[in-house]
């Protein structure tokens, strides 16, 4: 079975390419909107049945060969009971003032399952807004998660509709800020169809002075019995002037479902920290440690080892505020 | 090891210890027994350095050093362990990963390299028997749906893989049945020697029929206002504090 999308093994010389590959993954680049060696929009469309091992890394960068704001368009159809997995890194190379905006469209038909890893790294001046339509048929499964890592504003706005019975849902996001960085998750998820699940958890912690929004709304029908929907959104703030806005909003028109919402802010917890320390493990090590459990909640729904173990140690780097490029690599961009 | 002078420490303006001494040698047990809210806790927080409390007068000296300007760490790092009442969750944190890091904290203190995967195993597998816990307390998180019983045996055990010098368990009786008791008891046991101390604080004489101390303490409002042989815990048992706070 052929499967239909762009690839270029080989990008050429001068051009952005990433120097460590995750193993098992298939690496396609994107600069400055355009997809290098092939079409835009980027298309993948995984044929029926297909079960795709390998994972597609789409790697998005800006650089100052085009400043312009800008917008770019990826689509994902997954055909009847096929599989892959992506992951998305979305980085910018330079210190300009980039504005970018990504529209997703996610597919996933009667019994598809699929999972999307997003990274997003970007500089302090940086805007970047995503769009991501989603929907799933019957029997249809997705995992998702966002790890907002750096950015000046980055927003993400999901829109998920559960058009077919026994579809399952999972939306994870871990944001991170500091400075004067904003990030933003809005979610519109609605169950249209009775018997579906579905499962948010959207997790920040923001110091200095850095702001996070979370909409989300989950929209239960009449007809969406025994549905079951959770959501919830909690923040860590480190300083006296980060602040998070926390909107979880449930509407509910079916009567037997299972649903909760749920949100919480707080700070780092002084008693687990003063535990710690008895311990013998210094302060400054427990506050990052608490961090890092924290966030663990969101990183552990990324199902492949070896990528989580790479998103663990770029979220300690930047919680630690050292320069987030993974092992072995000198670029800046992960 | 352990010389308290004249000791009084305050939350805001409530002064909770008002003149404690106590010294304490190598080699000894000791128990700080006490009617509720006469500063036992305390006592054991002060000593760890939580910043809670301000130490607003008298002396700590641990092995000859002064323990006020130092933090928790460092007094962990010197040889100080203290044993919680309630052991504190901490979810997202496995067991092994938090202790084997206070571990390779303690060797950074001391020059040495830090252990081996092999050696950390080995070590944690040695530890683990005199609590009697299984592997399977490794994996979860730190005290994370632990019983009562589990989490005081997880604090025996990061005390057996720290070895301290001076254990301070506070209330570690608490909530415990027969049988946790007995294996919490007997792994203290096992870690005394020659060259280390314990001070254990409990409400209750049934504690220190496992673990018999050398000197009993009774605390009330904040000061040591009796100090006898092990003999004491059973006078406390039948009659009571009243008579020792009456005879004041």
């Amino acid at each position: 079975m052929e499967e239909n999308f762009i690839y270029a093994p080989s990008v050429t010389s001068g051009e952005f390419r990433c120097r460590v590959p995750l193993k098992g993954a298939r690496q396609q680049f994107i600069v400055n909107g355009s997809v290098q060696g092939g079409a835009s929009p980027f298309t993948l469309e995984v044929p029926e049945g297909c079960l795709r091992d390998e994972m597609l890394q789409l790697i998005s960068v800006r650089n100052a060969d085009n400043t312009a704001p800008l917008s770019t368009r990826q689509i994902y159809r997954f055909g009847k009971h096929s599989s892959g997995r992506i992951l998305q890194c979305f980085h910018t190379f330079t210190m300009d003032s980039f504005e970018t905006e990504d529209r997703v469209e996610i597919r996933l038909e009667e019994g598809a399952a699929a999972e999307f890893f997003i990274l997003q790294n970007e500089h302090n001046k940086a805007s970047h807004r995503t769009f991501y339509d989603i929907s799933l048929a019957r029997d249809a499964s997705l995992n998702m998660v966002f790890v907002s890592l750096h950015g000046g504003r980055i927003e993400n706005n999901l829109k998920v509709d559960l058009c077919g019975e026994h579809g399952s849902c999972d939306l994870g996001g871990l944001y991170l800020t500091d400075g004067k960085q904003t990030m933003i998750n809005n979610v519109e998820l609605e169950h249209y169809v009775p018997e579906c699940r579905s499962n948010q958890v959207f997790k920040g912690i923001l110091d200095d002075e850095g702001v996070a929004r979370f909409y989300g709304r989950v929209k239960v029908d009449r007809d969406a019995q025994k549905t079951e929907a959770m959501q919830a959104n909690h923040n860590i703030i480190i300083s006296d002037k980060a602040r998070a806005y926390s909107k979880p909003q449930l509407e509910i028109y079916a009567d037997d479902v299972k649903c909760s919402h749920g949100s919480t802010l707080g700070r780092l917890d002084e008693e687990e920290i003063f535990y710690m320390r008895t311990r013998g493990i210094p302060e400054g090590e427990a506050r990052i440690m608490q961090q890092m459990a924290f966030a663990w909640e969101v990183l552990q729904r990324i199902s492949s080892e070896e990528l989580r173990d790479r998103m663990q140690s770029l979220v300690e780097k930047r919680l630690r505020g050292e320069f987030n490029n993974c092992r072995n690599c000198s670029k800046n961009c992960c | 090891m352990l010389i308290i002078k004249d000791l009084h420490a305050s939350v805001g303006d409530k002064e909770i210890l008002k003149g404690i001494n106590l010294e304490i040698n190598a080699g000894e047990v000791h128990a700080i027994m006490g009617p509720n809210g006469s500063g036992k806790s305390t006592l054991a927080s002060v000593l760890a350095g939580r910043d809670t409390f301000t130490v607003t007068s008298g002396s700590m000296q641990f092995k000859g050093e002064d323990l006020l300007p130092l933090s928790p760490e460092e007094r962990a790092w010197k040889g100080i362990f203290l044993g919680f009442q309630y052991p504190i969750e901490i979810p997202g944190v496995s067991n092994v990963n938090f202790i084997k890091a206070a571990v390779n904290e303690h060797r950074k203190r001391k020059g040495l390299p830090a252990l081996s995967a092999a050696e950390f195993l080995k070590l944690m597998r040695e530890k683990m028997a005199i609590v009697e816990m299984d592997s399977s307390f490794s994996g979860r998180g730190v005290n994370v749906g632990f019983s009562g019983g589990e989490k005081k045996r997880n604090e025996i055990f990061h005390m057996a893989m720290l070895e301290p010098d001076l254990a301070i368990l506070d209330e570690t009786d608490s909530g415990l049945d027969v049988d946790a008791l007995r294996i919490v008891a007997t792994g203290v046991n096992q870690m005394r020697t020659a060259n280390n101390a314990t001070v254990v604080i409990t409400h209750y004489q049934r504690l220190l029929d496992y673990i018999v101390p050398d000197f009993i303490h009774v605390l009330y409002q904040g000061r040591i206002i009796k100090t006898a042989g092990k003999e004491l815990a059973l006078e406390i048992e039948k009659k009571g504090y009243d008579w020792i706070i009456n005879a004041q």
